[in-house]
């Protein structure tokens, strides 16, 4: 339930965890499992036609780092994406205030 | 040299995501890195090397649920839209061929190749389906109607033009390094 309910909020999450410095995939995935305390376990494959959307539509940027072993293809936030990334976390607050106040918490 | 697992998947997800008109070995070379350093990091934790790559491999997700994924995020609207024109255009063409004051064979034979290639070329990514949804129509009644054999034609005058207008994209997209 978890998994899906994160589906619709992955944009947020992966803009949120790429705002910290840029990644490749793998650390993104990383990141989100330990920030979350390995709530947001989410199949690791699902951030990648994700990424890819978020960078058609200019939110993030890529280049592909020759690391000793494999190649990695590091993203980054553009300065859209800051700005996508600031006005989803405002509504994020709304959203998730209104919940807590009619569920009761 | 070891043939991983890994390397099976990959292979399968490949073969899904062409016929879904995706050709992108950089995403293949992605998915490569991140399901072996998912395995380093099952072997560091103590895991066989066995284990370790079916625990990357399952950690990622089948290489249906991927596809599936892939597909979702790559407008899938635009690609109905596409669709049904390809098949309103192989409808069109299947009528005007079967009126009986119509013999301009060469002038039907450019409007499918056309128009196939347009779509490709446009972004439709099956050159397959769009192939068979524009050319199949002359054919299909040619043979069951008027036993006429030489109506496959349009439908190889079809594929050539979705492959043809699929590869100029693709080389526009490498040109131009566009997603």
């Amino acid at each position: 339930m978890i998994g899906e309910a994160l589906k619709g909020h992955l944009d947020l999450l992966l803009l949120a965890i790429l705002a910290e410095g840029p990644a490749h995939g793998y650390a993104i995935i990383e990141a989100l499992r330990r920030k979350s305390k390995g709530t947001f376990d989410l199949p690791e494959g699902t951030i990648y036609p994700a990424l890819h959307r978020l960078e058609r539509q200019d939110l993030l940027h890529s280049h592909w780092l020759e690391d000793s072993a494999r190649r990695k293809r590091i993203y980054s936030l553009t300065t859209k994406g800051r700005q996508a990334l600031t006005q989803r976390q405002d509504e994020w607050k709304k959203f998730s205030t209104a919940i807590n106040a009619t569920v009761g918490i | 040299m070891k043939d991983f697992r890994i390397h099976a998947y990959l292979r399968r997800l490949e073969r899904h995501l062409w016929i879904q008109g995706f050709a992108d070995r950089e995403t293949l070379t992605e998915i490569e890195s991140h399901l072996f350093e998912s395995m380093e990091s099952g072997l560091q934790q103590g895991l066989s090397p066995e284990e370790a790559e079916r625990s990357a491999l399952e950690r990622f997700g089948s290489v249906k649920e991927m596809a599936a994924m892939f597909e979702k995020e790559r407008n899938p609207m635009l690609q109905k839209i596409f669709l049904v024109t390809a098949v309103v255009a192989g409808l069109f063409f299947a009528y005007v061929d079967s009126r009986p004051t119509w013999d301009d064979t060469g002038i039907l034979a450019g409007g499918i190749l056309l128009t196939c290639g347009l779509i490709s070329l446009l972004g439709f990514r099956r050159p397959w389906l769009l192939g068979l949804a524009v050319g199949a129509w002359i054919p299909l009644r040619g043979i069951l109607i008027t036993h006429n054999f030489g109506s496959v034609l349009a439908l190889i005058i079809a594929f050539v033009g979705a492959y043809g207008g699929w590869i100029f994209r693709l080389g526009i997209r490498k040109t131009f390094h566009l997603a």
